[in-house]
């Protein structure tokens, strides 16, 4: 008998997790917002808990069933519930109920230099900086994301059949423009420098517009739905889950057309199911579904360490600190490694 | 495996404004104590389900590209079933109402064609609250009522209490001829025990095997061509599983916008198991289960639920499969 190591599951602990945190709470982590020095995660029970170096979590009662998207404002974050709410919620847990929709959903939240967004149905709600009443921003179909420029000016809503881009004039008056792709629309963000906009598919890819010229492609070859993707260093890489892999598309020069992404392979056969960028460097963060997190430095391969090691449930969430010394990765079973980055730094 | 890849069953409630389905709805509710339920209702809905958890939804229907398969899907029901599984405290079961004039065929072939739907929760069953009263000339009057009859596995024919026995024999002939695998319960105020519409697993390959459809004969009567009809095949002779699968994608890929639903036990030439197989429009489950019952005769048997099926040849089609 010979044992298979490639898949043999990684039972001993890592140097993160054992100087880490960890906790294992058995609620579904949903989401992580990195605020400052501290990360917000919301859960599959509704609560939000603030995860800061010295302090301990405690659970903040935001939503009735699930915190169903989060997102930073300023020193805040936002987040949308399965009960109706829309929330601003301050990092030592006091609650601010924006609106209330009742028995809709409020499935996306964002925010950018003061003006803040909540989507429920076909309609974003947008409250300009000092505002009372929301701006109504209505599409034909239910929306699947929104994103903000860099600026603040310019703002993306995914839908059934493209994205509409609604643009603010100095009189802050919005007017949309279209850019069609036959299909479901999901996730949307901008590139870093603002040139790209991507978004990922009911089917099993992306797709992309460079906007100054609305050259449009996709991005395919997936095993499964692309829930994950997150741009890296300057705007050089898009990394994407839903492969074995984690799939890096050059958007360096003229983007990815024609060219072939960077693919990071991982031990075993498992799906990277969540991606997110590491701060300052060409490098990503990749969860797994088997909950398993790696750090890999994207033009060199053979640079990967492993960060967390297995516990069964696919990874959801990964953030990082602004200043870099620590990081957060939650799963879908409820457990969370809070860990220090860098030898010397305390958790 | 993970516990969140546990399948929470999915029960749909078809039928026509007026038919009864907020009763039959509010009946499982208050009669099953101690589960919990979620309960995704349409904005046109009647009011007043009396249940912690009801879910506003928008019966958004849109394509799907899978390869070469293009097929509808509802987007709302995705996107709402997923975010039901990532919740803390886990569901018995979920109760998806539609409109009265909706197609049931985006709903089943969203837990074909999702993977994360299909991970997570399983289609039960479709269930069609239709009013005795005034059935048959919705039939006639509108496209919609024929297809939540011919989708259905349960028909709940309500209000029978305001027909003769004459008036519901001829509704029960109607609802057959559309669809001879619905099982037909005779209802007042759909008092109906529970167990006969929920957890019935009916979108199973397993249950195909159970359900044994009034045959029908080929040469039916039909009153118009936008009649939705059954046909079935009966044969003795092992099938060619190379003819079979030539003919049958074939036909999927060119009339699969008519055919409703397909069932089918196949016994294929030189192969000990059973193929089981049913089909939504062009999307199909297949797979061999078991081995034929010992002592009983080995036979292939293929059910159509359409329209049209007159014009597609599937008699000849399904002899020229015969193993030579």
């Amino acid at each position: 008998m010979k044992a298979d190591l490639n898949n043999f599951p990684q039972l001993n602990k890592t140097k993160f997790e054992n100087r880490g945190k960890e906790f294992r709470l058995g609620i579904p982590v949903i989401n992580a917002v990195t605020v400052g020095n501290s990360i917000a995660v919301g859960f599959g029970d509704g609560t939000v808990r603030i995860f800061s170096s010295g302090k301990s979590s405690e659970p903040i009662k935001a939503h009735k069933g699930i915190v169903l998207c989060m997102a930073k404002d300023g020193d805040h974050i936002l987040t949308g519930g399965d009960d109706g709410r829309f929330l601003r919620i301050s990092l030592d847990g006091n609650i601010n109920e924006i609106s209330n929709f009742g028995t809709r959903w409020v499935d996306h939240v964002t925010s950018k230099n003061g003006s803040v967004v909540c989507t429920s149905g076909n309609i974003v709600y947008l409250w300009m900086p000092n505002k009372k009443e929301p701006k109504l921003l209505e599409h034909d179909s239910t929306i699947g994301g929104v994103a903000f420029d860099s600026k603040g000016r310019k703002l993306a809503v995914s839908r059934y059949g493209g994205v509409t881009l609604w643009k603010k004039d100095y009189s802050n008056k919005w007017t949309s423009s279209d850019l069609i792709w036959k299909g479901s629309h999901n996730k949307v963000i901008f590139s870093p420098d603002d040139r790209y906009l991507v978004t990922s598919m009911q089917e099993n890819q992306l797709h992309f517009w460079r906007l100054k010229d609305k050259i449009d492609s996709a991005m395919s070859g997936y095993g499964a739905k692309v829930k994950s993707f997150a741009f890296v260093g300057d705007s050089k890489y898009l990394a994407t889950s839903g492969a074995n892999d984690a799939v890096c598309w050059p958007f360096d020069g003229d983007g990815p057309v024609g060219r072939e992404p960077i693919c990071l392979p991982y031990v075993g056969k498992q799906l990277v199911t969540f991606v997110e960028s590491f701060p300052n460097e060409n490098a990503i963060l990749t969860g797994l579904s088997d909950g398993s997190v790696y750090l890999s430095e994207i033009e060199k391969a053979n640079n990967t360490i492993i960060i967390r090691s297995f516990t069964e449930f696919e990874v959801s969430a990964i953030a990082v600190t602004d200043d870099c010394s620590h990081l957060l990765i939650g799963d879908m079973g409820g457990n969370i490694l809070w860990t220090s980055i860098w030898d010397e730094e305390k958790n | 495996m993970q516990e969140t890849n546990k399948q929470v069953p999915v029960t749909v409630l078809t039928g026509f404004l007026g038919a009864g389905k907020t009763t039959l709805l509010n009946r499982i509710l208050t009669e099953q104590h101690g589960k919990k339920y979620a309960v995704i209702v349409n904005e046109f809905g009647e009011q007043g389900i009396d249940n912690d958890l009801v879910v506003d939804a928008d019966e958004e229907v849109f394509e799907m590209n899978n390869g070469c398969i293009c097929c509808t899907v509802r987007g709302d029901l995705i996107r709402i079933l997923s975010g039901l599984m990532k919740r803390a405290d886990k569901l018995d079961a979920i109760i998806v109402e539609t409109t009265g004039l909706a197609d049931p065929a985006p709903v089943a072939q969203t837990f074909f064609v999702d993977q994360d739907v299909a991970d997570r929760t399983k289609l039960d069953a479709i269930v069609t609250v239709a009013d005795a009263v005034h059935l048959s000339s919705q039939l006639t009057d509108h496209h919609e009522a024929e297809e939540q009859i011919a989708f259905a596995d349960v028909v709940l024919l309500n209000k029978i209490d305001l027909v003769d026995e004459n008036g519901l024999e001829v509704v029960k002939q109607r609802i057959k001829k559309i669809n001879p695998f619905g099982k037909i319960i005779n209802t007042t105020k759909c008092g109906v025990p529970l167990n006969e519409v929920l957890n019935l697993d009916a979108f199973s390959l397993k249950r195909v095997l159970e359900v044994e459809p009034d045959f029908l004969t080929s040469d039916h009567d039909h009153e118009h061509d936008d009649d939705v009809t059954s046909l079935s095949f009966v044969s003795d002779t092992p099938l060619d599983m190379e003819k079979f699968q030539d003919w049958f994608t074939k036909l999927l890929q060119t009339k699969g916008q008519d055919i409703l639903r397909t069932k089918g036990i196949l016994d294929f030439t030189g192969e000990s198991d059973r193929y089981v197989f049913q089909g939504v429009h062009m999307l199909m489950d297949a797979s061999p289960m078991g081995k034929w019952p010992e002592g009983k005769e080995r036979s292939s048997r293929l059910v159509f639920i359409g329209r049209n099926l007159e014009t597609m040849n599937l008699k000849e089609g399904f002899e020229n499969c015969k193993s030579a």
